[in-house]
């Protein structure tokens, strides 16, 4: 009998333990399920209550994207601006992360700190004075201004965290190839880079996910012809005929490509979005 | 590691690359100087005039009229104080919860990794979309929240329609939202803690509550501090999903510091003063930002971290 009773309380921390995380993830998973089935619902099921649980799923939501929200525009300006963006911080950001983690610079820390001080300034902050520029240099509701204040935010994450990543692979291997007769860039390229290509892709997507997700520069430096998909998702919300599940279904198709592409590269998430601050 | 670093640097650097370090620096110093740096000076010039493109686009100079305007305008030091307090609390409550679940995933049972995989995704759903969805979820009338409210006895609630429960809504929004992320971080903190100090304190004869608080808390304190340093940051500048929930209101209720300036520069177009607006937000942000350092001992943190 003496071992029955460790016994018996460890079964009942163990349930007590399964029953927390079980609410717990419910609490975090259940609007995501309610966004994920409202966008199935047709217009008569989603102004039901009490709210119904099983339905006839209809795809009526998403055939509305395309053709009321269009949609599809958005999709591609949101893909062309964040491509670019994506693209201009990270070929800058290694450039000057590899500078950072291997040359000898004067005042490199401060350089460093001065790159992180952007994470810090507030979205707000620049969106007057990128307003009036733009429309002076005619670049207002482009590509081109998103992209660029796109590819500044997502510099401080690349500098600092390839910089990490640079300095985990070992010197001795990039030596070996220069005194082999590799030239700086040879090495780079034919030995330091493939080894970096998981840190790459991990940074990548999370520039990626800011760049996809922002909204507030998005709404107000646009009008008609670089409207990215938040900001069309946010047009189905009229004060007075608000369409739920038109809305909710943008919602899906705008979250998807980032829970994909994150949970792939979980593993260095922790690293990534605390500036390598952090090891996962 | 600083100073040991900087050694290896100097081995690894060969005569006359010297300038291959300024190339490979340059286009990001550029990108700064154009996208970030030029842009802050010129609305700090703004901030000056009383440029308003609405009365034809000429500006003069008013020197610190603007400045002296928003200390006697209710309406922003109202929004500078919501959004302290949204800040506080957000954080908080997100910090509180993300170690408690930290402490109970650390368990490591089978299924927790997928129940901790579906924790993290919130902080990934595009924050336009949540807040389209909690809006829903909030109805008062037609929302699925009061009705598992009412499952279990509870009264309806107004929710966001309410003034005075809206600022508490929308921080729990928040809290939903970002506690996946201050998880994250703090999990792979815990995950990463030596198991020996444990092992010694269960000798000792040390309750695990007492553990938690003389070992598991003090050793996790760097990564604590980042986390929260970088949520406050973040939950400072929040305005989307409070745009789409409540757009400020009702009754000003939730006007936080950004969806007050939006109003000022897009609505009225005032561009003068919400420059200056702008910056009082920048010094008050860089102001909480060095208290917190100051608080926590981050920079002594970080020394600390790159000496190990």
């Amino acid at each position: 009998m003496a071992s029955q009773k460790p016994l018996l309380s460890r079964a009942i921390k163990l349930a007590a333990a399964y029953a927390l995380a079980l609410i717990a993830t419910a609490f975090f998973a259940f609007p995501v399920f309610w966004m994920s089935s409202s966008s199935f619902k047709s217009e008569l099921d989603i102004s039901q209550y009490p709210p119904v649980w099983s339905f006839a799923p209809t795809f009526e939501n998403y055939a509305k994207l395309a053709s009321e929200l269009d949609a599809f525009d958005a999709f591609v300006n949101s893909a062309v601006i964040v491509g670019l963006a994506t693209t201009l911080a990270m070929v800058c950001g290694t450039m000057a992360a590899y500078a950072l983690a291997r040359f000898d610079v004067k005042g490199k820390e401060v350089i460093a700190f001065e790159v992180l001080s952007i994470r810090m300034l507030p979205p707000i902050v620049s969106v007057i004075p990128m307003f009036i520029i733009a429309r002076a240099l005619g670049i207002f509701d482009t590509y081109w201004l998103l992209a660029a204040a796109y590819g500044l935010a997502g510099l401080p994450f690349v500098v600092w965290v390839m910089r990490v990543f640079i300095q985990d692979i070992p010197q001795s291997i990039e030596e070996a190839a220069m005194i082999d007769g590799c030239s700086r860039f040879q090495t780079f390229w034919r030995v330091t880079l493939p080894l970096l290509l998981p840190g790459l892709a991990a940074t990548m997507v999370i520039v990626f996910m800011f760049a996809w997700n922002e909204f507030l520069l998005a709404s107000m430096l646009t009008s008609q012809n670089a409207k990215t998909l938040p900001v069309i998702a946010a047009n189905a919300i009229k004060p007075k005929a608000i369409a739920w599940g038109l809305a909710s279904a943008a919602g899906v198709v705008m979250s998807l490509p980032v829970v994909v592409l994150v949970l792939m590269m979980q593993r260095y998430l922790v690293r990534g979005l605390t500036l390598g601050a952090v090891k996962g | 590691m600083a100073r040991s670093d900087t050694k290896t640097a100097d081995k690894a650097q060969r005569p006359g690359e010297g300038r291959i370090a300024m190339l490979l620096l340059a286009p990001t110093m550029i990108v700064m100087t154009v996208v970030g740096l030029y842009p802050l000076l010129h609305s700090l010039y703004i901030s000056l005039t009383n440029y308003n493109p609405t009365f034809g686009g000429g500006s003069s100079l008013v020197w610190f009229e603007n400045y002296a305007r928003a200390f006697s305008d209710p309406q922003f030091w109202n929004a500078v104080g919501l959004t302290l307090i949204f800040t506080a609390v957000s954080v908080t409550a997100s910090l509180v919860l993300a170690v408690a679940l930290s402490v109970l995933f650390n368990q490591r049972h089978p299924g927790f990794v997928v129940l901790r995989t579906i924790i993290l995704v919130p902080m990934l759903i595009t924050p336009i979309a949540v807040g389209i969805t909690w809006r829903v979820m909030m109805m008062p009338d037609l929302g699925v929240l009061n009705y598992l409210l009412g499952l279990i006895g509870i009264p309806p609630q107004l929710w966001a329609s309410n003034a005075s429960t809206a600022l508490l809504s929308v921080i729990l929004v928040d809290i939903w939202q970002w506690t996946p992320f201050m998880f994250l971080i703090v999990f792979a903190g815990i995950s990463s803690l030596p198991k020996s100090p444990f092992e010694a304190a269960a000798i000792d004869g040390a309750s695990p509550l007492r553990a938690f608080f003389s070992i598991t808390l003090p050793m996790l304190k760097p990564v604590i501090v980042i986390a929260t340093l970088l949520r406050i940051v973040d939950a400072f500048r929040t305005y989307d999903t409070v745009y789409i929930i409540t757009r400020g209101g009702p009754d000003f209720a939730t006007d936080l510091v950004s969806v007050y300036l939006q109003r000022v520069n897009f609505r009225f177009f005032d561009l003068g003063y919400g420059s200056a607006l702008s910056w009082l937000t920048l010094i008050i942000v860089l102001l909480v930002v060095l208290i917190f350092v100051r608080l926590t001992g981050f920079m002594k943190l970080v020394a600390d971290k790159e000496n190990r």
